[in-house]
């Protein structure tokens, strides 16, 4: 089954994982670092490369304030990430043909 | 490493090669299901518990007011029931509530917070007037029997009333009619079939809540 027209930067378990997760929140919220690892089970090692990832192509942002232990990382989707999401979701239904 | 999807540290553009369209569709649905989960801040459980509290403690207040000529009101064993489930219940939803909303922040959790607050508030609505009905005189069955079982219905039913119109959430509001509708009903029907109206009442609204947003749940 061809899957070029997914979209390839969402099409990994991880990121998918990701934009799933954080497109949970209403529209403006984001969430911890802390709080994304923990629901996803990822190394922060893995979790940063995949955010890095889906911040480089516009489909997340994150915000860091504080500095040393009280350091906090968030990370919201953007409406852009909402948006590929969602074409992601119907470009799926037309390969699976309804799911 | 902990149970992970991806087995190394990298991510490169290919690394949904090998994901099959239908692994990503079952991955998707879990996914946002278990999310879902994570952020809902009224599990259907904490409904289910919220029922059986509201009629575990109205059904204690009915119980040792019925047939009381003159009206005296509840017997101080069901004051201290009902206070003490009344306190399980706040620190249950309270825990709910803080593993929810554990590392979320932004403006719909703000919006959600001032709700909170607002609600909380109108609960003070309640003793306010039993305090001036007491102040003018009024009999210990409008005092101690009619006002603390049909205004805490109508006053915070009202309140969240409001918020669930300005949220557009329908259960919610549906929720909350039920609820200022039994307030209304135990207003006429005695100071002890008061407690019977506002816990029945009480409990159909959980009811209807949960069915409705359980169906939601189902569904999305």
């Amino acid at each position: 089954m061809g899957t070029d027209t997914l979209d390839p930067v969402i099409h990994a378990p991880a990121r998918l994982r990701i934009v799933a997760t954080l497109a949970a929140l209403p529209d403006g919220d984001s969430l911890s670092f802390t709080r994304l690892q923990d629901i996803l089970d990822l190394t922060p090692g893995n979790l940063i490369t995949h955010l890095r990832r889906l911040e480089d192509a516009g489909y997340l942002t994150s915000e860091s304030t504080g500095n040393g232990r009280a350091s906090r990382t968030t990370i919201a989707l953007t409406h852009q990430g909402r948006a590929a999401l969602d074409t992601y979701t119907e470009a799926l239904r037309d390969l699976l043909g309804g799911f | 490493m902990r149970g992970t999807d991806d087995t190394d540290e990298t991510a490169t553009a290919n690394d949904g090669d090998g994901l099959d369209p239908r692994e990503a569709a079952r991955l998707l649905a879990r996914t946002k299901r278990d999310a879902r989960r994570q952020f809902n801040i009224s599990p259907p459980w904490i409904t289910a518990f919220m029922g059986a509290v509201i009629l575990l403690g109205y059904a204690a207040l009915w119980l040792s007011t019925r047939g009381q000529h003159p009206y005296s009101g509840p017997s101080a064993g069901a004051i201290v029931l009902v206070y003490v489930t009344v306190a399980v219940a706040i620190a249950v939803s309270v825990k709910v509530y803080r593993r929810a909303t554990a590392g979320v922040s932004g403006p719909a959790l703000r919006k959600q917070k001032v709700e909170g607050a607002a609600i909380l508030i109108s609960y003070i609505g309640s003793p306010v007037i039993q305090g001036a009905m007491r102040h003018y005189g009024a009999s210990h069955a409008i005092v101690y029997g009619v006002i603390p079982a049909a205004a805490p219905l109508i006053i915070v039913g009202t309140t969240v009333l409001g918020v669930a119109a300005s949220n557009a959430n329908r259960p919610q509001f549906i929720t909350a009619l039920a609820v200022v509708t039994a307030g209304i009903v135990a207003l006429f029907v005695g100071p002890s079939g008061a407690w019977l109206a506002a816990g029945i009442g009480l409990f159909i609204g959980v009811v209807v809540y949960a069915a409705m947003t359980g169906k939601r749940f189902l569904l999305a």
